[in-house]
């Protein structure tokens, strides 16, 4: 795993459910700027599997890699599927949908992370 | 449309604050999904019980998910049992794993009632429990 990426992604995804959360708590629906996070999201998550498995073909990572493949192609759903439930729904809930999508992909990088370096069991 | 300000009335089990409800039932849907698969497929004879446990919470999470986005009658009564199935699930397993560690060699998403996950297993079932009663009663009345 590379730090830099994998802080960004956090970062990304914390931003992208603090902006949801605001237009969650001005009572709209899911509009651009919403999309837009979730949007930056989804491409980061998709190099970082791209250079994951790149570093896993190299011999790096942890002994366990099942697990660490599992997250890093599961977590490419979270946006897209965030995207979808939440279009579906034309009200507040819509951007609370992005709301959960991005804290849960910030807790599954954190968990990546643990898992690459071995800390985590 | 969009005056959906508080009131699930009209709405189903999977619309208004319970679209939120169902994408965490789906995320952990997936979770333990992906958990116990990984397990099952790479190390199942280390603790075989643990894992197919795993593999049940799986299920259940899914019936969940599916049940409550669908919403209607029966999904309805499927999404009850579910979350009752789960509830009970996290209990039970939560205890014995603390109870008899050397029975749960490895970790399921219900031990330690959910500890792992941040104990939102335990509070997921409630949860839907309580939005399940709530949008009954609002479709009553």
């Amino acid at each position: 795993m590379t730090n830099a990426l994998a802080t960004a992604i956090i970062a990304v995804s914390l931003l992208a459910a603090a902006f949801s959360a605001v237009t969650s708590f001005r009572n709209r629906p899911m509009g651009r700027g919403d999309l837009a996070g979730l949007a930056v999201l989804e491409v980061l998550l998709v190099v970082q599997a791209v250079l994951g498995f790149v570093k896993l073909g190299g011999g790096e990572g942890p002994k366990d890699s099942a697990t660490f493949v599992g997250y890093l192609l599961a977590v490419l759903l979270i946006p897209a599927a965030g995207a979808g439930w939440g279009l579906l729904e034309r009200s507040r809930w819509g951007p609370g949908v992005i709301v959960v999508a991005g804290l849960a992909v910030a807790v599954m990088i954190v968990r990546m992370n643990q898992i690459w370096s071995g800390t985590g069991v | 449309m969009s005056d959906t300000t508080e009131s699930p009335a009209t709405t189903g089990t999977g619309s208004g604050p319970g679209r939120m409800l169902v994408a965490v039932y789906a995320i952990f849907a997936l979770a333990a999904g992906a958990r116990a698969g990984v397990q099952i497929a790479t190390k199942f004879s280390e603790a075989p019980v643990a894992y197919t446990l795993s593999a049940f919470a799986a299920v259940v999470y899914v019936l969940a998910t599916v049940a409550l986005a669908r919403g209607g009658r029966t999904s309805r009564r499927l999404a009850v049992a579910a979350c009752s199935v789960e509830l009970a699930g996290v209990l039970v397993v939560g205890t014995l794993s603390l109870a008899d560690p050397a029975a749960f060699p490895d970790a399921t998403v219900w031990s330690g009632y959910g500890r792992g996950y941040g104990f939102v297993p335990l509070v997921l079932p409630v949860v839907g429990l309580l939005w399940l009663r709530r949008t009954a009663r609002a479709g009553r009345g």
